[in-house]
């Protein structure tokens, strides 16, 4: 007797723990979420203290002035301001630095900035110093590192018109917080030779040492801004906060599920754990204890519960949130700011993780709380039948809410994939339709816990013997428990199989687009916006036997209706064979005819160009008339407003291409085709050669990475709902200590035991990761539908069936403990009537 | 001093002179030190089969516990107990598992069936467990005596406490356990039902050759059985075979119960 109280003590005690797990983590994320930005933001908020420190004050081009910067005559200005000792005018444009292998390094150009020296020097010179003249340049650092260069060394740089320049390295400089740089990769140089390399017309700011403020103002005039030291500092961190922001809120994003799931262990705990005392309850009533008190002694035990699990996990999210930022450090100090900063854990933080931790636990034992209150007094005195156990009949107000949630959901869902035009907002409906969709399936779930539990239990039941035909039944003899702890599963392997399939067909539709419309292998362009090809490249690769197209694509500014607009056009070979636009309006026959254009879909809406009439176009040798024939959908590697190539030639003479493709002729090695399109294309440094292969590897991979880190945040969910699965099953092993003992001495071994709790969490674990599946699969398709008009559904078989297989096994491993529990359990004690 | 009892004397009943269980020097000891129980008192019993045999004691006297050691459902503290031609003191878990599967029968006072299986899938639970394919014949003449032919397909929920204690008596002896163990069979159920398990008890012993050992408190119980084993502070005190209500009451009077 006393053994049997002191093991219901025991499984008490770790029922509260497992509950208290639940909220720990989702706090745990919650607050790590807190401490990982706060202290970023700390770590860059006192970098810029220090750089701010340098500068008196700073000018800055104002909001409303139609320049793109402060001028150079401001410069001068502020130059000759009594008591200003120094000034830099800080340059920023693209500088593209030449890597070893004779092409400019990166996928985008490096930048180029100026860098002064004397006390405006606001970087950090991590090697050698400053550059001081028009032959010498500084390198970011780790830029230099990737590329294997060092001080001392000669590098090429390109200028704005892509001729290359040579440069002593002098330094290597942190440039630090300034996100863009880090991404890119910077070089530096003096002033005077950044303007020049860039083509710089203006001056991003002006960095002032000494002076007033009011005469700094005067001399600035009033179409600039003057900010003071401390100014700029609060500025520069406003700026880099708004990453910290975005991180944040993409991370609580993710928090809010965990917590969503986490309030379903919660919810359910509760509800198992209050039908189990029953009778303790009624035995309260009988001897006196009112509704109230019943009520609240539930309230105070979930707040309990709450407080305990929210306290360790603002622990767990201070020890989060330093990890990750270390981990963020390691990656990108530009993100966290260079000095040393201990972890932040601020009021806020405290208060958000605490209500938000003890309020979902509360709520969560609300309705259980409630029904704890409607134990009739003389419960006490009947023996109870097995807590939520039967056939659940899905009653009338249910079966009503189901309904009308689920029409609901596949109504709107209808509208945004099939209905609405393709885009964005479409995608945001069709997220909407499978929300309101899953509330549907929550409704039902228990109805449906029968028929799923057959399907996922038809393989145990029949390989697994006695005892997994015994498990397959526990799964279903408490319909509503197993639902609530299945859909808690349904909601992480739901999103996982969502974004999964969304990101694969994503990757469907851009290679399909890219083979339908635009079949070439290799592209050859520069880094620079308006930079050319040479044609001599194009003519030398057209002679080369191994290629079947070379296309030229060529552009240039002209005003088209009175606005700016760029024209293109294609060589007229490659339009209609490689070059495959989908026309929306018009043909391209009769866009290829003299006169005629055709234009993208955006830019028609744009400059308001209808298919049908005719513009005026002015270009630097032409004025003509030009008649829109056509409107195409983006995508077939051409865009904007396209003419044919004679058309093109009379209004512009004769162009270098922008791009030029390249089409291997079939049966010719790819390694040997890119070593003679690379050859060729040798003597242009400006010139790379970027092949289609590697752009579609390198869509892959970056798609994967992003399921890669959207799956390790929805993980968190996932393992809140395993301990659900624990949860629910330690209970159930408590409830049916006699059956267990019952078929122990009929004859199950004590593993056989412990295969049936296994199976049973297995198949609790695969009726949730199933339906998450089918929701994840189908509002999948659903959103990929609303993507674009053209794109292209990709089922990711092995991940959704992984999916489903890992939350299988997840689930059998949180079988191990409850299930050595009740292997331990000694059979007379529990044969015992108690 | 301690008493054993090899044998019945007389043996008019009873049909084979080979224990089908017996006990030898059984003690029972829980705790240790000044806190030590000592719930069996080495008792020595032998349990002739094909014989229906009830153990009798008041609470606390050791009657259950004896009935589990015997079962292996329980370890002993000392002595040994065969089972058929088994030692089965000394056993580990999986072979007292493997033992219980193929030559016990177990009825208990309540809780005696798994509420997921229907009555046909509980009464065959034990040779499934055991991988026999059941003898329908065997099967079908016991469902037949037990009159549970139309309830084969009801789960317990759905059956009367009757039924379910014939269900569970049903399940005991399709698998042909060397011993029955039957623990307070008709404690819960009323006078009628209870007449009707223990019939059926008493006549699966003389018809079928079934070996049955029952605890009891009950004296019309015991009146059932061949013979009455008495049991008092975990020793074995007196025995009455061919027993009436009368007798065993009177006996029980006199040990004091």
């Amino acid at each position: 007797m006393l053994r049997t109280t002191l093991a219901g003590l025991r499984a008490r005690k770790l029922r509260l723990l497992l509950t208290a797990v639940a909220i720990t983590l989702g706090v745990g994320f919650i607050s790590g979420t807190f401490v990982l930005t706060d202290t970023m933001d700390k770590g860059v908020a006192k970098t810029f203290e220090r750089s701010a420190d340098k500068v008196d004050f700073a000018v800055f081009v104002g909001r409303d002035s139609a320049e793109k910067g402060v001028g150079a005559e401001t410069l001068s200005r502020v130059r000759a301001v009594p008591g200003v000792t120094d000034v830099h005018g800080m340059v920023r444009g693209e500088a593209a630095l030449v890597g070893k292998d004779g092409k400019p390094v990166g996928d985008i150009a490096t930048l180029g900035m100026s860098v002064p020296t004397g006390r405006l020097l606001r970087y950090n010179v991590d090697k050698g110093r400053p550059p001081s003249s028009g032959r010498e340049t500084v390198l970011d650092t780790d830029l230099a590192g990737r590329e294997g260069f060092t001080v001392g060394d000669t590098v090429s740089i390109l200028d704005d018109k892509n001729r290359p320049h040579r440069f002593t390295v002098v330094g290597l400089i942190d440039f630090g917080i300034d996100q863009e740089a880090s991404y890119r990769g910077a070089v530096g140089f003096d002033p005077a030779t950044a303007t020049a390399m860039t083509g710089a017309k203006t001056f991003e700011e002006i960095d002032v040492a000494g002076g007033s403020r009011a005469a700094v103002d005067a001399a600035a005039g009033t179409s600039n801004l003057v900010l003071t030291g401390e100014e700029l500092a609060a500025k520069m961190a406003r700026e880099a906060g708004t990453d910290t922001k975005v991180i944040r809120t993409g991370l609580l994003l993710f928090g809010l599920v965990a917590m969503l799931v986490s309030a379903l262990v919660i919810y359910n705990t509760f509800t198992i754990l209050i039908a189990q005392r029953m009778r303790d309850m009624a035995l309260l009533r009988c001897v006196g204890a009112t509704r109230r008190q019943v009520f609240g002694g539930v309230m105070l035990e979930s707040a309990v519960v709450g407080l305990a699990g929210s306290l360790l996990g603002l622990a767990a999210g201070v020890g989060l949130g330093t990890g990750a930022f270390a981990g963020v450090r390691a990656l990108d100090d530009s993100l966290t700011g260079a000095g040393s900063s201990s972890a932040s854990l601020t009021v806020r933080t405290i208060v958000v993780g605490l209500v938000i931790g003890v309020v979902v636990t509360v709520l969560s034992a609300l309705l259980p709380a409630r029904a704890a209150t409607r134990v009739a007094p003389v419960a006490a005195l009947r023996s109870e039948l097995e807590p939520g156990s039967g056939r659940f009949r899905l009653g009338a107000p249910r079966a009503v809410i189901a309904a009308v949630l689920g029409a609901a959901g596949l109504g709107i869902g209808v509208l945004g994939s099939v209905v609405m035009a393709k885009g964005q907002a479409a995608m945001f409906v069709v997220a909407f339709a499978g929300g309101v969709f899953f509330l549907a399936v929550v409704a039902v779930m228990p109805a449906l816990v029968r028929p799923l539990g057959r399907l996922a239990g038809a393989v145990p039941a029949r390989l697994g013997g006695v005892p997994g035909r015994l498990a397959v039944a526990n799964a279903q003899r408490a319909p509503r428990r197993t639902a609530t702890t299945t859909i808690a599963l349904t909601i992480g392997v739901g999103l996982m199989s969502l974004f999964a399939v969304v990101a694969a067909s994503g990757k469907a539709t851009a290679t399909h687009k890219l083979e339908e419309q635009f079949p070439v292998d290799f592209q050859i362009r520069t880094q620079n916006e308006d930079g050319t090809v040479p044609r001599a490249l194009a003519a030398t690769l057209d002679r080369r036997p191994e290629f079947t197209h070379i296309i030229q694509m060529r552009s240039h500014r002209a005003q088209v209706a009175g606005r700016n607009a760029d024209i293109s056009t294609v060589t007229a070979s490659a339009l209609g064979t490689i070059v495959k636009p989908e026309m929306k309006e018009g043909t391209l026959d009769a866009a290829r005819r003299p006169g005629a254009a055709m234009v993208d879909v955006d830019t028609a809406r744009s400059l308001g160009l209808e298919a049908g009439e005719t513009v005026q176009v002015k270009a630097a040798r032409h004025t003509a008339p030009m008649r829109i024939a056509g409107v195409y959908a983006p995508g077939a590697g051409v865009d904007g407003i396209v003419v044919p190539e004679p058309d093109f030639t009379r209004y512009f003479g004769v162009q270098d291409p922008a791009t030029i493709y390249v089409k291997t002729r079939n049966g010719v090695a790819a390694t040997h085709a890119r070593r003679i399109v690379e050859d060729a294309a040798s003597p242009y440094v400006a010139a790379k050669v970027d092949s289609t292969a590697e752009f579609k590897e390198s869509m892959t991979k970056a798609v994967d990475m992003l399921l890669m880190i959207f799956g390790g945040l929805l993980g968190l969910a996932i393992v809140i709902a395993l301990f659900g699965i624990a949860n629910t099953l330690t209970l159930s092993v408590v409830e049916r200590t006699r059956e267990s003992a019952l078929l122990r001495a009929l004859g199950l071994t004590k593993r056989q035991l412990r295969r049936m709790l296994s199976v049973e969490a297995l198949v609790m674990a695969v009726i949730g990761a199933f339906t998450g599946v089918v929701l994840g699969v189908a509002f999948g398709w659903a959103a990929t539908n609303a993507m674009a008009t053209d794109s292209v559904f990709s089922l990711p078989y092995l991940q959704v069936v992984a999916f489903v297989v890992l939350a299988g096994l997840a689930g059998t491993a949180a079988a191990v403990m409850p299930a050595r529990r009740a292997a331990k359990t000694s059979v007379v004690e529990s044969l015992a009537h108690d | 001093m301690i008493n054993t009892y090899t044998g019945p004397p007389g043996g008019a009943p009873v049909a084979g002179s080979v224990p089908a269980v017996t006990a030898d020097g059984v003690s029972k000891v829980y705790g240790t030190g000044d806190a030590a129980v000592h719930a069996l008192r080495g008792v020595g019993v032998a349990f002739a089969t094909g014989a229906f045999t009830a153990i009798m004691g008041p609470s606390g006297s050791g009657k259950s516990t004896l009935m589990h050691c015997l079962a292996g459902l329980d370890t002993v503290t000392s002595g040994r107990i065969v089972l058929g031609d088994a030692e089965i003191t000394g056993m580990s878990d999986r072979q007292l598992t493997m033992l219980r599967r193929d030559r016990v029968g177990f009825v208990f006072q309540a809780f005696n069936l798994l509420p997921t299986l229907t009555a046909e899938q509980n009464i065959l639970l034990p040779l499934e467990l055991s991988g026999h394919r059941p003898d329908r014949e065997w099967f079908a003449h016991v469902v037949d005596v037990l009159g549970l032919g139309d309830r084969l397909r009801h789960r317990p929920n759905e059956l009367s406490g009757g039924q379910q204690q014939r269900v569970a008596c049903a399940r005991a002896i399709v698998a042909r356990p060397k011993v029955i163990f039957a623990d307070e069979p008709t404690g819960n159920l009323d006078s009628r039902a209870g007449a009707e398990v223990l019939g059926f008890l008493r006549s699966s012993v003389r018809e079928m050759g079934q070996t049955i050992v029952m605890v009891t408190h009950d004296p019309v119980a015991a009146s059932y059985a061949d013979r009455v084993v008495f049991l008092r502070d975990g020793e074995i005190v007196s025995e009455i075979v061919r027993p009436t209500p009368e007798s065993v009451l009177d006996r029980l009077k006199a040990l004091g119960a």
